[in-house]
């Protein structure tokens, strides 16, 4: 669906982001991108529309070469979510805000209406709908980008550092969100420094280093390579770390808080 | 609108331009700014860019000031078409054009080869209230910040199927609505955060504070300053007086 062939992309001034990158995001799939900061994760993604072209090599998104085609194209297919929401809202509210992507690519009024009714209930804005963006919480504007960006029912779902700023329960939203997404069939791509966030949703895992892909794996496999990740300054997730203490490093950890917790109570209960 | 963006952005470079006193860089930058102010013909055009460019290749800074240049050359263009359409001679409007190329060009001197700290030491020097050097060397400081944020806006907005190539020039610039708001919105609170952060860190608290470093003009910084009145002042003379 996205194929990257021997991509390269030197920035203008001059340093090398992106060096060598093969890769295939495959329809359906959850990918995530992992890797210490400077490592090209943005960089990469920036790629997947065409916001960033690259200096050799090439990218290919829905059988078309991002060189080729303007970013308005491609972004009706891959949607981005960027990481800071300031960075996004101008609009005077919070309805105007998600009506203004679907305006650009040119929705008729009717399904308009139609898609901005379904992005305020489902992101709890309804209530917000003619208050200022930016008069809302950090959380509530997050929101409101993803809700602006899943308006229009792309493709794929990019999401740049999606927990920044975000609460436990936030986050806990977040992860039923992207299941729903790859529950219609999406994919989702998803740069993130936070292992714990990731972890639950079980997805492709790809680390960066440098600028170039040094893995490529599960995240069950991924996890377990406790040299690859101090190469690429991560931590281990808690809940496979935990996995291990208890039943040693080749079995399967837990996929998420509540399977633990329940594994402890039984545990307790038996003993 | 990256590679020109990188035409503003101070970047620490080891040059012997850079290494000189702040005081003597700025001087320089005022003497090549006067003499492009004195042109009034194609070869004293000439004389003053070479000025700007030896300078600039000392400087190791050539790129980013044709960057710069390049920004410049869509307002040089503006003065040229008006000065056609008032009447003046092809030849007089080229060289006022290009004489605005000149000033832009020697005054980038000056900023692309001082860091906002150097500024802040020589404003202090001409003895300039503390709340303006601050206002001033802020403002300075937070430009390139502000064009990675800008660079940043677009994208996102971009990425929403904003395009601002398309359509005419009115349009053009009703498209670039949703890039000024979120621009100015997070620099008003940009400002905002670093105002509390400062009061924090106790500024204005004394009326005289210490500085941790000290303006020292050197022996190469007195050679570079004779060097450089001996060759500008006759240049000028002759600039206004014989050609």
């Amino acid at each position: 669906m996205i194929e990257f062939s021997s991509v390269e992309y030197r920035h203008p001034n001059g340093v090398l982001a992106l060096r060598n990158i093969d890769l295939k995001i495959r329809k359906g799939e959850v990918l995530a991108i992992v890797g210490e900061n400077g490592a090209g994760k943005t960089t990469l993604i920036k790629h997947t529309n065409g916001l960033l072209k690259p200096s050799k090599g090439k990218v290919t998104a829905f059988d078309m070469d991002t060189n080729d085609e303007s970013v308005a194209n491609l972004s009706r297919k891959i949607g981005i979510i960027f990481q800071n929401p300031d960075h996004q809202i101008f609009s005077e509210s919070v309805e105007n805000e998600v009506k203004f992507a679907l305006k650009n690519f040119g929705f008729k009024e009717e399904a308009i209406s139609e898609r901005l009714e379904w992005a305020l209930n489902f992101f709890d804005l309804e209530r917000y709908r003619t208050t200022s963006p930016m008069l809302l919480s950090g959380g509530e504007k997050k929101r409101l980008c993803i809700a602006s960006v899943l308006a229009w029912d792309p493709d794929v779902v990019v999401m740049d550092e999606p927990t920044v700023g975000q609460d436990f329960i936030q986050k806990e939203r977040l992860i039923k969100i992207i299941q729903m997404l790859v529950s219609k069939g999406k994919t989702v791509v998803i740069v993130s420094h936070d292992i714990e966030f990731i972890w639950p949703l079980q997805p492709r895992v790809i680390v960066m280093c440098g600028g170039k892909i040094i893995a490529d794996n599960k995240a069950g496999k991924i996890f377990q390579e406790r040299e690859l990740l101090n190469k690429a300054r991560i931590v281990k997730p808690q809940l496979q770390e935990l996995s291990e203490k208890i039943h040693g490093e080749s079995s399967g950890a837990f996929s998420n808080i509540y399977d633990a917790k329940q594994w402890v109570i039984s545990k307790l209960k038996s003993d | 609108m990256q590679w020109i963006a990188q035409g503003f952005i101070f970047r620490r470079i080891t040059s012997p331009f850079h290494q000189l006193d702040p005081r003597v860089k700025l001087l320089v930058s005022i003497e090549l700014f006067t003499l492009s102010l004195l042109v009034g013909s194609l070869p004293e055009v000439i004389i003053a860019l070479s000025g700007i460019f030896a300078i600039a290749s000392i400087s190791k800074i050539l790129r980013r000031i044709s960057r710069t240049l390049t920004y410049t050359l869509f307002f040089a263009i503006i003065i040229f078409s008006i000065n056609i359409l008032v009447g003046y001679p092809l030849m007089d409007a080229f060289v006022i054009a290009v004489r605005f190329l000149a000033i832009v060009g020697s005054t980038s001197i000056f900023f692309l080869t001082t860091p906002p700290d150097e500024l802040e030491l020589v404003m202090k020097w001409f003895r300039l209230p503390r709340d303006i050097v601050f206002a001033f060397v802020t403002a300075v400081r937070f430009v390139p910040v502000l064009m990675m944020d800008a660079l940043q806006i677009m994208d996102a907005q971009k990425s929403r199927g904003l395009e601002l190539q398309k359509g005419n020039i009115f349009s053009r610039f009703r498209r670039f609505i949703p890039i000024l708001i979120p621009l100015i919105v997070d620099a008003v609170l940009r400002s905002g955060d670093l105002a509390e952060a400062m009061e924090a860190r106790a500024y204005g608290a004394v009326k005289k504070p210490t500085s941790l470093y000290q303006l020292e003009i050197g022996v190469w910084g007195k050679v570079a300053t004779i060097l450089s009145i001996t060759l500008i002042v006759p240049l000028a003379y002759l600039f206004l007086f014989l050609m």
